[in-house]
């Protein structure tokens, strides 16, 4: 193995969990999933000499997340665009609790998931990045390509959509 | 009245701020019932997106595609990488025409001829012929930002590459995007700037190894090029040549 490689492997194979999970719920899409990350994983890997001081983290998500703009882009001019899955809830496991109660977990599992899948690109991806990645208002404007400002108000502009959404949807939704 | 504040709080709320920053937001929170509703539901949302989109992890089908992939990439890699061999290709190449070893010595020779990177001459010629393109296609911006915030990140994923990205508006040359183009077959960041209603183009490139004027003319058009660490450079304006050297030296002590 090269040396390369090897360092290649060392900083930004840990990171392979998250960059997954990122382009799941961008893309939606298990099979999408694994071609974004391959493909996302590859360009780092050719990029990988030119990172200067730079954390690796913030730098492979935003490779991910243009890996799927561009997947999402193609699949567009092809003309085939496919819904989010709905049997997403099917692999989601709950520990520790009774039948009856994890009905009701999945159910609204499924709910949440719905209404984040329902949201436009550019307030979905700001939502995710903030909400499951933790990144910051700058990381998320380097990442998408826009000044702070505009992820200040698609994160609110999300936000609110999700939350006129569940309060439509179910008045116990938020307590 | 719909409160001026919310995105101060949302900021608040995302831990954006720190310190007296947070002080005057929590200070305004407290007085604002619209605010207060807003951080309620805020949490509450993000509760609800943690508590129901688990983190999904990479499988180990995926795991060893990608160790295949890897393989295959550090492969071709390793046959292009780094640059230093090749130049030692074609100097043995050379080498031995020189010597006179024979029938085979020159006839590698000629096959390092047939594959030397453009010249210098002929590189002024592509690089003015790739601004002149883009310019009369009209797509001369593919990002189209002044803020270098937005133009740097756009690269990444795209080019093997980060080309340094300013703005120089405060002296006279305004960023205003970027695109991806090529120099001689090798991908290259450009990097677009305005100069009073000059275009300017500054190509970035992974060297290679080839020889470099350090500026050319080709049908009017003016070139300035430049190597730093690994990365060429070349600015290309129908400009004064003056002006043009004028925002290549500001281009390289921002990059030094």
């Amino acid at each position: 193995m090269s040396d390369h490689r090897q360092r290649f492997e060392a900083l930004a194979l840990p990171h392979l969990d998250a960059a997954y999970n990122l382009a799941r719920w961008l893309s939606r899409s298990p099979f999408d999933a694994d071609d974004i990350v391959q493909e996302a994983m590859l360009r780092a890997f050719r990029g990988f000499e030119r990172l200067r001081n730079e954390d690796v983290r913030p730098w492979l998500l935003t490779i991910v997340r243009n890996c799927w703009r561009d997947s999402a882009a193609q699949r567009h001019r092809r003309g085939h665009d496919p819904l989010p899955t709905e049997a997403d809830g099917a692999e989601l496991i709950f520990e520790g609790s009774d039948a009856e109660t994890k009905a009701v977990l999945a159910s609204e599992a499924r709910r949440v998931r719905a209404a984040i899948a329902a949201l436009p690109d550019d307030y979905r991806e700001v939502l995710i990045l903030r909400e499951m990645e933790d990144f910051s208002y700058r990381e998320i404007a380097d990442a998408v390509g826009t000044p702070i400002g505009t992820v200040m108000s698609r994160l609110a502009r999300a936000r609110a959509a999700l939350k006129d959404k569940w309060l439509a949807e179910d008045d116990h939704a938020l307590r | 009245m719909p409160c001026a504040e919310t995105l101060q709080t949302q900021a608040l709320i995302d831990g954006e701020f720190a310190g007296r920053e947070a002080e005057i937001a929590e200070e305004h929170i407290a007085g604002c019932a619209e605010c207060q509703s807003l951080c309620a539901t805020a949490a509450q949302l993000s509760d609800e997106i943690r508590r129901h989109m688990p983190k999904y992890f990479a499988s180990e089908r995926l795991r060893a595609r990608l160790d295949g992939a890897l393989t295959k990439a550090d492969r071709q890699a390793a046959r292009r990488r780094p640059s230093e061999p090749r130049r030692i290709f074609w100097r043995g190449a050379f080498g031995g025409a020189l010597g006179g070893v024979g029938v085979s010595g020159l006839a590698a020779a000629l096959v390092a001829i047939a594959m030397l990177p453009p010249s210098s001459e002929d590189l002024t010629d592509r690089i003015v012929g790739a601004h002149t393109r883009a310019l009369m296609s009209g797509a001369i911006i593919q990002v189209v930002s002044s803020d270098h915030h937005t133009v740097k990140p756009w690269f990444a994923g795209r080019i093997e590459l980060s080309p340094p990205v300013a703005d120089f508006a405060q002296q006279g040359f305004k960023l205003t995007g970027g695109r991806l183009d090529k120099v001689a077959d090798a991908p290259a960041a450009v990097v677009t700037y305005q100069h009073g209603l000059h275009e300017i183009d500054l190509f970035v490139w992974a060297d290679h190894g080839q020889r470099l004027a350090g500026s050319g003319t080709h049908h009017g058009y003016h070139a300035v090029f430049w190597r730093h660490d690994d990365l060429d450079f070349a600015a290309v304006s129908d400009m004064q040549p003056s002006e043009l050297a004028t925002f290549a030296h500001l281009v390289r002590t921002e990059t030094e």
